[in-house]
């Protein structure tokens, strides 16, 4: 056994250790059942395949822990007003909920949000067969780990029909000034016919030092709901994140992902999307923007598994100085499948020579009644382009961020226009050439 | 003075020599047009005067109003007062045509010490240089270039230079591609252009564009040089005889079907 591994395993165990008596034996047991398969995987490494392309020796080598109580959240009250839209937010610091930061104001009727620690306690009968059903511990070492120190997060119920145009957003903060170890698990089920928007938002706040986000979402999405799920992963310079966001789709569901990687040092972001009736669509974009030694990993998963679905999967990378970054998308059509209709893009754009992208599709087509494509491209800015633009009098850096900018917009125009894609531009904006070098949070 | 001094100007692509030493003197308020066979140099003066650094200039000096343009970068040369009208201009998805004109305007603006147009300003502007080209505002808000065609391309971009207001209009083969109506659109946006400080210089393989615009002097390139220099009648003659008549074939290969478009 290696050392990171026996350190995660002794911190997870300790965690475990001073769980309530009064805990519901269900959750004990999925916390248990999580320690074991992650015992079982173990922390990976760039020999499997699954993770060649993300060096997960800073996570191995961290001393990080959970936070048990965070203390005085005063001072970020501003921060939360920075990251924020208006309208309803919860706010998680440390991994852990912060009631007096949060607000449910505004939820309309038919859509509640509880506190995962509340739900444990007291939804068991629902929540049980539920948690862990999407994101399966046995698979993914990870999600194996987020089970085994499970305790806060959040569920977010919509009863059928249910309608909510405010974007729920979730807030995850963590502080670098210690090496934190956040597990958030967020549960969404989406009944039939019920639509809404959820915005996680991942930040950085205080300490430069440090900290490891381990997130995992899994949604259930009924017979014609409809969910629009943004991920702004906004970390500071020193932050380590893996997330995962498990979504399964139920008969003419729609689930559009937006998923934005920007912070963190090192970042593996995973859409696991599974049709599981007739007529599902989904649309998955992402854009990811590296600069320095950032390593920012998207890895997608689309499975096919009944006939008629529509897939739509456009991933943009933008990487400058050192930065590297990974698609790995697979497309998976089952035999069953006919008729599904799934198309896969992935752009880079290299801002420097020493930048990197690996381009790695995948698509495993069983059916013979499909329409599938797939395109992949690594390029530079369009020399003609950037002669063209100084021509005009516009400085080189200042052509740069356009033509930057110009690439990237189709993932930024994807959001609707309003309060969230200006917070998505504003993230945007401190990332792209020219702009002051230093933490993407406001 | 010259507006335009280009002495003994040597420019070369990789070990490959184009230019053999240019001498070009333009005055303010004059228009010069460049004549020549297909490979003689004419567009990679352009590019050479406008900054592209595919191309090494090996000798020589170019001035503008007596101050050396070579070592500028390509925007530094805008600022100057330098404009290249593209022979082929770019199209850039992504990036809206009235935004980078804007962009272009103000970053110049910034460097002369001017304050920056907003918005409405601008629009203002732009409404009214669209005019001299007839330039719907449909295209103002596209991404520049993007699906235009050859002829609205050549209106951008001399609606673009009347936006800018340059002292020195470098036209590269503005003329080519544009069928009879267009092309008078795109001449009679170049005349209104015409002022006495500002200097034009048209680059041209056929004398057509200049029964629109009548230039001051003709230059006849060759090789990489300028070998013969006249009035109007140059171009004329040249029409009527071919550029055989200089002892010169017409250009060697690759771009040679330019004649029949």
């Amino acid at each position: 056994m290696t050392a990171g591994l026996a350190r995660y395993l002794d911190v997870a165990s300790r965690f475990q250790a001073r769980g309530a008596a009064s805990e519901p034996a269900w959750v004990k047991r999925v916390r248990q059942q999580g320690l074991a398969q992650f015992e079982r995987q173990g922390l990976p490494t760039t020999r499997d395949e699954a993770w060649k392309y993300t060096p997960v020796s800073p996570i191995a080598e961290g001393h990080f822990a959970p936070v048990e109580d965070v203390g005085d959240t005063a001072a970020l009250a501003a921060r939360v007003e920075a990251l924020a839209l208006p309208g309803p937010r919860w706010v998680f610091v440390d991994g852990r909920f912060v009631p007096a930061l949060s607000s449910v104001e505004g939820l309309p009727r038919g859509v509640t949000l509880q506190p995962l620690a509340d739900a444990l306690r007291d939804d068991g009968a629902r929540l049980e067969s539920e948690l862990g059903q999407r994101a399966l511990a046995e698979a993914h070492p990870f999600t194996a780990l987020n089970a085994a120190l499970l305790e806060d997060g959040a569920v977010l119920r919509l009863a059928r029909g249910a309608l909510s145009e405010v974007p729920v957003q979730l807030l995850f903060l963590t502080r670098g000034d210690a090496p934190v170890l956040a597990s958030p698990r967020v549960v969404v089920v989406a009944e039939e016919g019920s639509e809404a928007t959820l915005v996680e938002t991942y930040a950085s706040a205080g300490g430069a030092g440090p900290t490891f986000t381990n997130a995992v979402t899994e949604v259930t999405l009924g017979d014609n709901a409809s969910l629009h799920h943004f991920r702004l992963q906004a970390e500071g310079d020193a932050a380590l994140h893996v997330g995962g966001l498990h979504v399964r789709q139920g008969r003419d569901s729609r689930f559009a992902s937006h998923a934005f990687a920007l912070g963190a040092a090192l970042a593996r972001n995973e859409v696991h999307v599974a049709f599981a009736g007739e007529g599902g669509d989904a649309t998955l974009n992402g854009l990811y923007v590296g600069r320095d030694a950032q390593h920012l990993d998207q890895r997608t998963a689309l499975d096919h598994a009944v006939p008629r679905c529509s897939s739509r999967e456009l991933y943009k990378g933008v990487l400058d100085d050192q930065s590297r970054g990974t698609f790995h998308g697979l497309v998976r059509v089952r035999k069953d499948a006919q008729r599904t209709d799934a198309r896969q893009q992935n752009r880079n754009l290299l801002l420097s020579e020493k930048a990197q992208a690996d381009a790695r599709p995948q698509l495993e087509i069983l059916a013979d009644d499909v329409k599938c494509a797939h395109g992949a491209a690594v390029g530079r800015l369009d020399a003609q382009a950037l002669f063209y633009l100084r021509s005009r009098g516009i400085p080189r850096d200042e052509a740069e961020r356009l033509l930057t900018y110009a690439f990237a917009r189709e993932l930024v125009e994807a959001v609707p226009a309003g309060a969230l894609r200006q917070r998505v531009e504003g993230l945007l904006a401190r990332k792209l050439p020219g702009a002051a070098r230093g933490g993407v949070t406001p | 003075m010259a507006l335009l001094s280009v002495r003994n100007l040597h420019a070369r692509v990789g070990d490959k020599d184009i230019l053999k030493g240019i001498d070009l003197e333009v005055a303010p308020g004059e228009v010069h047009a460049i004549m020549g066979p297909n490979g003689s140099g004419k567009s990679t003066l352009a590019s050479v005067l406008a900054g592209r650094d595919a191309y090494e200039v090996t000798q020589g000096e170019v001035l503008l109003d007596g101050k050396s343009l070579l070592g500028m970068a390509p925007e530094a040369r805008a600022t100057e007062g330098v404009f290249l009208a593209f022979q082929y201009p770019v199209e850039i998805p992504g990036v809206g045509n009235l935004h980078f004109l804007r962009t272009a305007l103000n970053a110049q603006r910034r460097v002369r010490g001017l304050e920056e147009l907003d918005a409405m300003d601008f629009l203002q502007l732009a409404k009214e240089k669209s005019k001299l080209v007839q330039l719907d505002q449909a295209f103002m808000n596209r991404s520049v270039n993007e699906g235009f065609s050859g002829g609205e391309k050549k209106r951008n971009e001399i609606f673009q230079m009347a936006v800018l207001e340059p002292r020195l209009g470098i036209l590269d083969e503005t003329d080519s591609g544009l069928d009879i109506d267009a092309l008078r659109t795109v001449a009679g946006g170049v005349n209104a252009l015409r002022s006495p400080s500002r200097a034009m210089v048209l680059i041209t393989h056929y004398q057509r564009l200049l029964d629109y615009i009548v230039p001051d002097k003709v230059h006849v390139m060759a090789a990489g040089r300028i070998v013969r220099s006249g009035g109007r009648e140059l171009a004329l003659e040249l029409e009527e005889k071919g550029y055989g008549w200089l002892g010169l074939k017409d250009g060697p290969g690759g771009k040679g079907g330019e004649a029949r478009r």
